[in-house]
């Protein structure tokens, strides 16, 4: 009656995504964010910067337009 | 036979308005739900029978026939009449749909002072405003078959989509009053089934597709989210110091917009697709033809309108009823909720929003120690869940039930579905939320109770003021 195997997917791809960008927030808030001694400031920097694409990922998955880039990536 | 072919001609109107992108899985599911129950009807109800259904309009709108509507003319004005009187309904159903829907994104940041309350609805508003757009500038290209569908034809009755818009306006407000966040979509079609149960009978529901499109992705869509919502949480507290929290607040914005940016491409479709649909039935506009620039233009307006005006009792709700949010909480739930959203909507599983949003808000206050989730109010919510499509069906038939006089009935069902509109914003009245007094983070409240505004309010905290003075009073003694 229910797709339990799609259900699953978007379990694990919500999963993966949310957390994901938690993660890669999270230490990017730890290296470079406030309170922090600067010493490894740049791994923070490149932490918020990926999670920044991951993000822009999901704003070009929201737009439909870049839907067909995707498609053939 | 009523609902079958109203629900399909309105699911497969709102899929062709956007179908290249893979995200409108919800009306995917509302088209094969519908699919489902029209081929059933199409082989047991002989089109005569639908000529009794809709009186409001006495020509039958045809499909499928070339010249379908042969009596047009002694009826024209009834039937212009009722499609603007359609689409200024839709328009409201867009509008309550964007102050409903706002909570989902920006409540959140709305509640840790991420965002001051104007400018989170500003923000959503513009991206509502914008996501209407994206989406149909795409769409210009879609066949979408709405015409040639079977010999007999299909019959669309206005005045059953009249009715429904009823059930779903009416419903939205309701639980606007009451602060309950609920899915605007399932209010649409829980007013639309009413509405066509009362033209075809309970046999036209299909219950099993029902429940696995419907009624068990709600029950999923809050679970996922919170799951998702209650780790991230737990990663976020893991990786950082308690004083560098505070660095969440922006990350939120960009989150929160995402989801509102996604929120703004799907919602307006639905009335875009209702809106386009009406004109299609009302021979305005050729079938097989994408949403007229217009009705775009005034779907986005609306929606961004809505948005705009902010449903500030919902966001208390969702910012500050169910659990206090801290920062770091406050972006844990927003990108759970992006991730499950575009997760599902991607995927291969449509989940509705707001439940999704309900349910990362829960998920993040069972994440964080210390932090405590109140279940009366998310219960109250859940309930609210329960009765949405069976309340929304009811005022839908009633509405439906009444319009079968004709123009009096449908006269009748605007004049007293008005005074209801007024009486729930005289009703809303009474108690006031404004953006003032969600103005104030939630730690404000916690840290320091310290009372602000009128006299009202000063002497109520008083007693809790004084309560915590006595208990601070031993160690202030010590301090200096």
């Amino acid at each position: 009656m229910i797709e339990w195997s799609s259900f699953l997917v978007v379990t694990l791809g919500a999963l993966a995504g949310g957390c994901g960008v938690v993660v890669l927030f999270s230490l990017g808030v730890r290296f470079a964010g406030p309170e922090t001694d600067g010493s490894r400031r740049g791994l923070g920097i490149a932490c918020f910067t990926v999670c920044a694409l991951v993000v822009a990922v999901g704003v070009c998955l929201v737009i439909p337009y870049f839907a067909p880039f995707f498609a053939r990536l | 036979m009523g609902f079958k072919h109203s629900i399909y001609w309105l699911s497969k109107a709102t899929a062709f308005s956007a179908p290249q992108n893979a995200g409108r899985l919800w009306i995917k599911s509302l088209y094969r739900l519908s699919r489902t129950a029209y081929r059933g009807a199409r082989h047991s109800a002989p089109v005569e029978s639908t000529r009794r259904i809709h009186m409001g309009i006495r020509s039958p709108l045809r499909f499928g026939l070339p010249g379908g509507s042969p009596t047009v003319c002694s009826t024209a004005v009834n039937i212009e009449l009722m499609v603007a009187l359609v689409i200024a309904l839709a328009l409201f159903f867009d509008f309550t749909n964007g102050f409903h829907d706002t909570a989902n994104a920006m409540a959140t940041p709305i509640a840790t002072g991420a965002l001051r309350p104007r400018v989170a609805v500003g923000i959503a508003a513009v991206l509502n405003l914008v996501g209407a757009f994206l989406s149909t500038t795409v769409a210009n290209t879609i066949s979408g078959g709405l015409i040639n569908e079977g010999p007999s034809g299909v019959l669309i009755t206005p005045t059953l989509i009249f009715a429904g818009l009823l059930g779903a306006i009416l419903w939205n407000l309701v639980t606007w009053v009451l602060g309950l966040p609920s899915s605007s979509s399932h209010a649409l079609f829980g007013g639309l089934i009413g509405a066509a149960i009362v033209g075809a009978g309970f046999a036209s529901l299909n219950l099993t597709v029902l429940l696995s499109k419907i009624v068990l992705p709600a029950v999923l869509a809050p679970i996922v989210a919170g799951l998702v919502s209650f780790l991230a949480t737990r990663i976020a507290y893991a990786t950082t110091k308690k004083r560098q929290r505070d660095g969440f607040r922006v990350g939120q914005i960009f989150t929160s917009s995402l989801v509102s940016l996604a929120h703004g491409t799907n919602d307006a479709q639905k009335t875009m697709g209702v809106i386009t649909l009406t004109l299609i039935a009302g021979g305005l506009q050729p079938a097989n033809s994408s949403p007229q620039f217009w009705v775009i233009l005034v779907c986005a307006l609306a929606i961004a309108m809505g948005t705009y005006t902010g449903g500030w009792r919902i966001i208390k709700t969702l910012g500050h009823g169910i659990t206090d949010i801290e920062p770091a909480q406050g972006f844990a739930a927003e990108a759970a909720t992006a991730a499950t959203i575009l997760a599902s909507t991607h995927l291969g599983f449509a989940l509705s929003t707001t439940q999704v949003a309900s349910g990362s808000v829960i998920g993040t206050g069972i994440g964080r120690k210390g932090a405590s989730v109140r279940w009366r109010t998310a219960g109250r919510i859940a309930l609210g869940w329960v009765i949405t499509i069976p309340a929304a069906a009811a005022v839908g038939a009633l509405a439906a039930l009444v319009a079968h006089f004709g123009w009096w009935g449908i006269l009748f069902d605007a004049v007293v579905a008005t005074l209801i509109f007024v009486a729930i914003f005289l009703i809303s009245r009474r108690s006031r939320v404004t953006a003032h007094d969600l103005a104030h983070a939630n730690p404000a409240h916690f840290v320091r109770p310290k009372p602000r505004g009128n006299k009202a309010k000063l002497a109520a905290a008083a007693a809790t003021a004084a309560a915590a003075a006595t208990r601070a009073a031993p160690a202030k003694g010590v301090e200096p």
